[in-house]
């Protein structure tokens, strides 16, 4: 035997092999389906996105056309982005909002977009997958709406703008 | 994340919500800021004897967050202005099972309890 004599001498090296081939053959049916999948997942993006953009004072975060197809990641201003999360417990979502990751600080990521504090703190990020169907974007339209609608009914914040107040221009008492 | 019973009980039905006439009687706290992602608005109208007779909040914020200023306008019904300001977060956190990182939701909802009955005094004088 040439080489090591590893695997008890079946054959030397310690290339994964099973995985070798198996990378192989993911790549060969991301090849033929690659392309109709992407516009697939696409066309459920847009559809879920199209159901919620006619709400007031919702942003995305980052760029519409520049985007991977199956990512949409929103922010519901005056709507902190847990509280939203827990309304959608039957959704596996993730919120830009760093309380889950026990700091204090918005998500990094939506600064350094350009959003500020609040706008970070309350967003959603929603991915859509081979596996996503059609009903389920409905059912998340459906979900999404009321809940935004029920936190803003509990916000402050909604209610100062609502009352035309600048957020901007309040002395907050944080600590 | 693990929310107590309780927690997802005051997130679905929530306490107290609203807005109370902003006259001599009731005395307004909001306590937070949008870039922590907590804001509390505490009112509480406060009869002539000085007994806090209807309580009201607002909050941007999460889950911990609603119900930390939910209860608390359930508790400081009924009560003096100096018995409502006993209220500790220890007491908040207990009673809602908050872990260790949602203490500070407890913290903020005491907070606005003070600040609530800062600015009712404050008129009174």
């Amino acid at each position: 035997m040439h080489g090591g004599g590893h695997e008890r001498g079946m054959r030397s090296g310690t290339l994964a092999t099973h995985q070798i081939v198996g990378m192989g053959e993911a790549f060969r049916i991301a090849r033929e389906e690659m392309a109709t999948e992407n516009e697939r997942i696409r066309m459920l993006r847009d559809r879920l996105y199209n159901g919620l953009n006619d709400m007031e004072e919702v942003y995305v975060n980052g760029d519409l056309e520049h985007r991977i197809a199956g990512n949409l990641n929103i922010s519901f201003n005056f709507v902190e982005g847990e509280s939203l999360i827990m309304a959608l417990r039957d959704l596996a979502v993730s919120s830009g909002s760093a309380c889950t990751s026990a700091s204090l600080e918005p998500s990094y990521v939506l600064r350094a977009l350009g959003r500020n504090d609040e706008l970070a703190h309350s967003s959603i990020r929603f991915t859509i997958g081979r596996f996503t169907s059609a009903e389920e974007i409905d059912y998340t339209i459906e979900l999404v709406r009321a809940a935004v609608e029920k936190l803003r009914d509990l916000s402050p914040l909604w209610d100062m703008y609502k009352d035309g107040i600048d957020l901007n221009s309040i002395e907050w008492a944080a600590h | 994340m693990a929310y107590s019973e309780k927690v997802l009980d005051h997130y679905e039905n929530p306490r107290n919500v609203g807005v109370l006439e902003d006259d001599d009687s009731v005395g307004t706290g909001m306590v937070g800021a949008p870039a922590c992602g907590d804001v509390m608005k505490l009112q509480i109208k406060v009869s002539d004897a000085g007994i806090i007779e209807d309580a009201k909040f607002k909050t941007y914020g999460c889950g911990s967050a609603i119900a930390s200023s939910s209860l608390v306008t359930e508790w400081v019904k009924g009560k003096s202005l100096d018995e409502a300001a006993e209220i500790k977060n220890t007491h908040i956190a207990e009673e809602l099972a908050l872990p260790p990182v949602k203490i500070h939701c407890s913290v903020l909802a005491e907070d606005a309890i003070a600040a609530a009955i800062d600015n009712y005094r404050s008129k009174k004088q």
